[in-house]
């Protein structure tokens, strides 16, 4: 028995926004989509019902007639009866439950198909809002949840009842004496179930949490690694480790311990049914009100009711939780994506580059409380020219960058491309001719040369490899095991943070964007290659409109035009002379630069003087 | 440290990518061997579930035996009016006299029941708390070599992934012990025990119930292989889906940038879709299976009854229904003990995998410390041709070397700096001294001694290393200064911090020493964290102290502060500090210049200024630098 129970650690994660009962008319949409495997289903679980009480009377039967010693002949027929039942009912039993599980397999695809265009639907302020590990639980945890719901659960909630209705009807009929004593131990037992379940439930959860903090114990120790072993601190992590790891034990101890209580229990339940026969139904035998059938017939129901009986306490927990992890799913379903194609979009099909804010104020609305990122922005950068934008951390100028591409979504009237309000233009236009370079240069677990493609992935090799020529990325590759088709990302070879950067560059090269936004992208890349990348992007660009963002000054030297941001304001503005001149901030970013970056320099030619 | 892109081998990148995929065997004995002295302290209880078998094997048997009794003693011969068989009540069976016999054998049916419940409950409690107190020590073992491999191991593989292997995988394995392998085994044995008996009570009735056996058994045998196949491409597929999610969801923001969604919309839907049939195709398989062994355990019954006429009575058929009824409950979950081992044995696999990487620094047989000579007299580093590299191993061609033929020495006393720009090697070459990394030619000593003649943890009480991103664990900030060494009492912990001019900033915190620090020391500044990892490098008591001076501009608040400590700290001892800010070293006794993995420059301040090389000019841009931002201030 292996109840879901790592889904319920995360229920933990949100307010409610939706309530349970959207929660099941959304489940509701879903179940109607199958009509057929219910229907059929719903038919099939009656006629193995019928088949079920019928194997229980013929049993009876078939024995009474070797007791009694009747002809081989008459024994003969009624086990043929009985074979046939059986049977047919096995047919109808592998149907009943292939019908349900299947239509709960279905139900999964739908929903997890719908969860992931969801996904790729909800802006970058919904990924600043909620956390990956929340996200992915509700796509893997609760998805499985509701599955057992739709499958497990349904079939057991649905069937087990009708069940119990035919063999008590039954029972009733033949002997009604004896099938009360018989079936009262039955409703009582699904409560003791309930309760250890809830037991189970509860240690599980301790259990889960102790694992929880074995991890976060193993993380802690694995990042400060260094410190471990340069403190020789292996004997003290060590203790701390076994005290988790012996809470993490005991509290194992204690979810073996409810959870032994299980088995023996549940095979007290019939064996309390059997006792009562014994003595009750054997008397009446004897005393001739009841035939020996009879007695073969009830141990059969006895026996064959515990194990559904034995499971009813946790299918009810498989439809709570079923019930609360689609809620979660329903909430993630119903948060409505604020960047969405405009309703009236501009039909233009190519850019020319021209970008301008017009006193664009922004605040993160995922942050409570904390200062707008952009006061009053206001520039212009015309099509075919440079922007340098520079500033210390948290000055916003990733912010900055993130509104050309429409990553955060912004008023009306703030942000233009080409004279056009970016809120009208068709998002797929506007993302297609603006390649931006995020500062995480995040990889994905594909080829090298499928990442360069990402944003065209019918690209021929020579336009990828071009790509990477201009990211000064190709010398790289001759050194990877497979060169371009080397698994790279997660899973596969771990680049340097220079090459990741440089293959980022390379994926927003070859979309040949008319708007390039870099951000921060060369922090990684030694001084040398990106001055080689910077006269490549020259050749390439000119005529084209680049955004560099950096918190370098030397990014930015050559821009046309070079904006300082300080606390989300342009606090300088002009050309790189211009700005030294004045002696404001950017002289003396440049200045104090020059200095950590001039003995990397001065150092250099050292070297290659030496 | 940004010098190497630190590839790993194309095996380790062909494990990380394929890890969830390889779905091996159920059963694999050189991987139960290996498991064995997890499980041999726990011998006992484990010799004892198998004792325990016998009498649980008695308990589950008598009922139906009470029953066969009751039937063919007292309800049948009543019903039909056929005398009693020959043959007595067996022992205990037999009522007292006056005792109404059918409520004598109903009691002692529940009795038998009542102790077959309790022994299923005490080997239930048995059998899982030996498996996990088994997995308890595995744990400890894999959190213990993951101590042991030196540091370069975990550039190359992902923590996340570390902290599976001692948590998930040890879970997994812990399965084998209540649903897989011994559970599978008991099963066996059980259903051996079970048969036996049968063929004991009745051998012909016995012989033709089990004609339908060997059928099931094949019919079984086949779906297994069906459900086994089935089952791992599930789990190939679902891992992908995961991981696909997770990394959309990661990296969603290049996906929308690059406007990705239908792409990958529909390489979503044809994984979910894959999932889904293979999903379908095991529903099938495993409700197959389901219904056979429903039918072959129905058919028993009714071959049984057909066969019985005239052969036996109506109790040895109530006998054979109950018997064959737990006979084949086994065989039903079958499947599902089957994919419990699967994944077992991965895990297990991944668990060994781990455990049997050799650390690369490790202490050599008969590793011994020299002694340690008075303050001032002991703690000579010196370090002679010493080449480095991160990259693998040696021979294909010149590998990328982050230090070249570096040698110096450094006094018992004597303060040095080390000078460079970022990438120049002076953070690996201090990471060397503490033997974080072993040299790949040349050597380093200590007062004499190779250091890898050291036992590592002599060498680390001897040197303390101060790192730029300080690392402070979850605890006190007392805590973290003594690092739980017994003879840094909460008195020295306070006379380190006040030497380092920590102790004010401390005081100042509402619980004192006793403040706990959050999120690895997200509630301290930069150069509190700074001034702390002082204090502990100071309670440390080594008397060689390597320092990576931050380079990250400190509140000015601290600045001072941390400029003090810095002093302070290398009072008396030999130390080596890496500077980013010349001014900080304008005092020490010699200052070494690298380049690209050399020693270029070497000297006093004064020296290396007059002599007009590149720390003069280091030296000129960095006041420039001071000059105008102290005008801008």
């Amino acid at each position: 028995m292996g109840p879901a129970l790592s889904a319920s650690a995360a229920t933990v994660a949100l307010p409610r926004v939706s309530g349970a009962r959207s929660a099941w008319r959304r489940l509701a949409r879903y179940i109607v989509r199958h009509p057929v495997y219910y229907g059929v289903w719903t038919a099939v679980t009656l006629a193995y019902t019928a088949g079920f009480v019928a194997v229980g009377r013929l049993v009876g039967w078939a024995v009474e007639g070797v007791a009694k010693g009747l002809p081989h002949a008459e024994v003969s027929r009624r086990v043929v009866w009985l074979v046939a039942v059986i049977a047919g009912s096995a047919v109808l039993r592998f149907y009943s439950r292939t019908l349900v599980f299947n239509a709960a397999r279905e139900i999964e695809y739908e929903l997890r198909n719908d969860l992931f265009a969801q996904l790729l639907r909800l802006p970058q302020s919904f990924y600043g809002r909620w956390r990956t590990g929340d996200i992915m639980s509700r796509c893997v945890n609760d998805t499985n949840a509701v599955r057992l719901l739709m499958g497990v659960a349904v079939l057991n909630i649905l069937q087990t009842p009708v069940l119990y209705v035919a063999v008590v009807a039954t029972m009733l009929a033949r002997n009604a004496r004896l099938a009360l004593f018989v079936l009262l131990p039955y409703p009582l037992f699904i409560l003791v179930a309930r309760a250890i379940g809830r037991r189970v439930h509860h240690w599980s959860l301790l259990t889960q949490e102790g694992l929880g903090e074995a991890s976060n114990q193993l993380q802690e120790v694995i990042s400060g690694i260094a410190v471990v072993k340069a403190y020789a601190m292996e004997g003290v992590t060590r203790r701390r480790f076994d005290q988790v790891n012996d809470a993490l034990w005991q509290r194992q101890l204690g979810l073996v311990r409810t959870n032994a209580a299980m088995p023996g229990i549940t095979l007290l339940l019939p064996a309390l049914a059997v006792s009562l026969i014994l003595v009750i139904g054997g008397g009446d035998i004897v005393a001739g009100r009841m035939e020996v059938a009879d007695f073969f017939t009830f141990s059969f129901y006895v026996f064959q009711l515990a194990f559904p009986t034995f499971i009813m306490g946790w299918v009810v927990a498989l439809v709570q939780r079923g019930a609360a992890s689609m809620q979660r799913i329903d909430e993630l379903l119903s948060v409505t994506p604020s960047i969405a194609e405009p309703r009236d979009p501009v039909p233009i099909s190519a850019l020319r580059g021209e970008i301008e804010f017009r006193h664009l104020d922004f605040r993160y609305d995922s942050s409570d409380a904390r200062e707008p990122a952009l006061r009053d922005v206001s520039l212009r950068v015309p099509a075919g020219t440079t922007l340098g934008v520079v500033g210390s951390v948290g000055a916003g100028k990733t912010t900055l960058a993130s509104l050309i591409p429409r990553l955060f979504e912004v008023e009306d009237g703030k942000v233009f491309v080409d004279g056009v309000d970016i809120n009208r233009l068709p998002l797929a236009t506007l993302r297609r001719h603006i390649a931006m370079v995020p500062q995480d240069s995040f990889l994905f677990s594909a080829t090298l040369a499928q990442n360069i493609a990402f944003g065209r992935p019918d690209a021929p090799r020579a336009e990828i490899e071009r790509a990477a020529q201009r990211a000064q990325l190709a010398k790289d590759v001759a050194d990877l095991p497979n060169g371009y088709d080397t698994l790279v990302g997660e899973r596969g070879v771990m680049l340097s943070g220079g090459q990741r950067q440089r293959t980022a560059l390379a994926r927003a090269l070859i979309l040949e964007p008319s708007i390039l936004v870099l951000d921060d992208t060369l922090s990684a890349v030694d001084a040398e290659t990106e001055a080689a990348i910077q006269r490549e992007l020259d050749a390439v660009f000119r005529g084209r409109t680049v955004v560099v963002v950096s918190s370098r000054v030397s990014a930015v030297r050559g821009a046309d035009q070079i904006v300082v941001l300080h606390d989300g304001r342009i606090v300088e503005r002009g050309r790189h002379e211009e700005l030294l001149r004045a002696g404001g901030l950017y002289a003396r970013l440049s200045r104090e630069q020059a200095a950590e970056q001039g003995a990397a320099e001065e150092l250099a030619l050292a070297g290659a003087g030496s | 440290m940004s010098a190497a892109a630190r590839a790993p081998t194309a095996g380790s990148a062909r494990e990380a990518l394929f890890e969830e995929e390889t779905l091996g065997k159920a059963y694999d004995a050189r991987l139960l061997r290996r498991l064995w002295p997890f499980v041999a302290p726990y011998r006992r209880q484990v010799t004892l579930t198998i004792l325990f078998l016998f009498p649980l094997l008695l308990f589950e048997l008598a009922p139906a035996w009470i029953v066969k009794t009751g039937l063919d003693h007292i309800i049948v011969p009543a019903a039909t009016g056929k005398p009693a068989p020959e043959g007595a009540f067996l022992g205990p069976l037999r009522a007292p006299s006056g005792f109404p016999p059918l409520l004598w054998l109903a009691g002692v049916y529940f009795a038998f029941s009542m102790a077959n419940g309790a022994f299923t409950y005490l080997d239930e409690m048995i059998m899982g708390s030996t498996g996990q107190s088994a997995m308890r020590d595995l744990r400890a073992a894999v959190f213990d070599q993951l101590q042991r491999l030196h540091i370069g191991y975990f550039d190359t593989v992902p923590v996340g992934r570390l902290v599976t292997r001692a948590t998930n995988d040890v879970e997994n394995v812990a399965e084998m012990f209540s649903a897989g392998f011994v559970a599978l085994m008991r099963d066996v044995l059980r259903m051996l025990g079970i048969a036996v008996a049968l063929f004991l009570v009745n051998a012909r009735l016995a012989s033709y119930a089990f004609l339908v056996v060997p059928v099931i058994a094949v019919i079984a045998a086949l779906f297994r292989l069906k459900v086994r196949a089935a089952f791992r491409s599930i789990r190939v597929r679902i891992a992908r889906i995961n991981a696909y999610v997770q990394e959309n969801v990661t990296g969603m923001k290049v996906v929308q940038l690059f406007t990705r969604e239908p792409r990958n919309t529909r390489d979503f839907d044809a994984m979910n879709a894959d999932h889904r049939d293979a999903w379908l195709q095991s529903i099938r398989y495993d409700a197959a299976l389901f219904a056979a062994v429903d039918l072959a355990s129905s058919l028993t019954t009714a071959v049984v009854i057909w066969q019985a006429a005239g052969l036996a009575a109506a109790g040895t058929i109530y006998v054979f229904f109950d018997w064959m009824r737990r006979f084949y409950t086994p065989l039903r979950d079958l499947s599902a003990k089957y994919s419990v081992m699967q994944s077992s044995m991965a895990s297990c696999e991944r668990i060994f995998q781990l455990l049997d990487t050799p650390p690369a620094v490790q202490d050599r047989p008969g590793a011994r410390a020299p002694e340690r000579g008075p303050l001032g007299r002991s703690g000579a580093v010196e370090f002679e041709h010493v080449w480095f590299t991160y990259g693998a191993k040696q021979g294909e061609k010149e590998p990328d070397w982050v230090l070249r033929d570096v040698s110096f020495r450094v006094e018992p006393g004597e303060r040095v700096a080390l000078v460079g720009a970022t990438g120049s090697g002076k953070t690996t070459l201090i990471k060397l001294l503490s033997r974080l990394y072993d040299v790949r030619r040349g050597r380093i000593l200590i007062d004499g001694v190779d250091i890898r003649d050291w036992p590592q943890s002599a060498l680390r009480q001897r040197v303390a290393m101060v790192l730029q991103d300080v690392f402070l664990f979850s605890g006190t900030i007392a805590e973290n200064i003594a690092l739980e060494r017994p003879e840094v009492g909460p008195e020295e912990v306070r006379r380190v911090a006040e030497a380092v001019h920590a102790d004010s900033f401390v005081r100042r915190l509402p619980a004192g020493y006793d403040t706990l620090v959050r999120e690895r020391g997200g509630n301290f500044s930069a150069g509190q964290r700074q001034l702390l990892s002082f204090a502990r490098a100071l309670a440390h008591g080594a008397d060689v102290l390597v320092l990576d001076e931050a380079t990250s501009s400190i509140d000015t608040e601290t600045e001072a502060l941390v400029q003090q400590g810095i002093h302070a700290l290398m009072q008396g001892k030999t130390a080596i500090a890496i500077a980013h800010r010349l001014s900080t070293i304008e005092d020490v006794d010699r200052i070494y210049v690298l380049h690209r993995g050399r020693l270029v420059e070497s000297g006093r301040h004064a020296e290396l200024l007059a002599r007009g090389g590149v720390y003069e000019r280091l030296h000129r841009l960095q006041m420039a630098g001071r000059g105008v931002s102290a005008a801008a201030s």
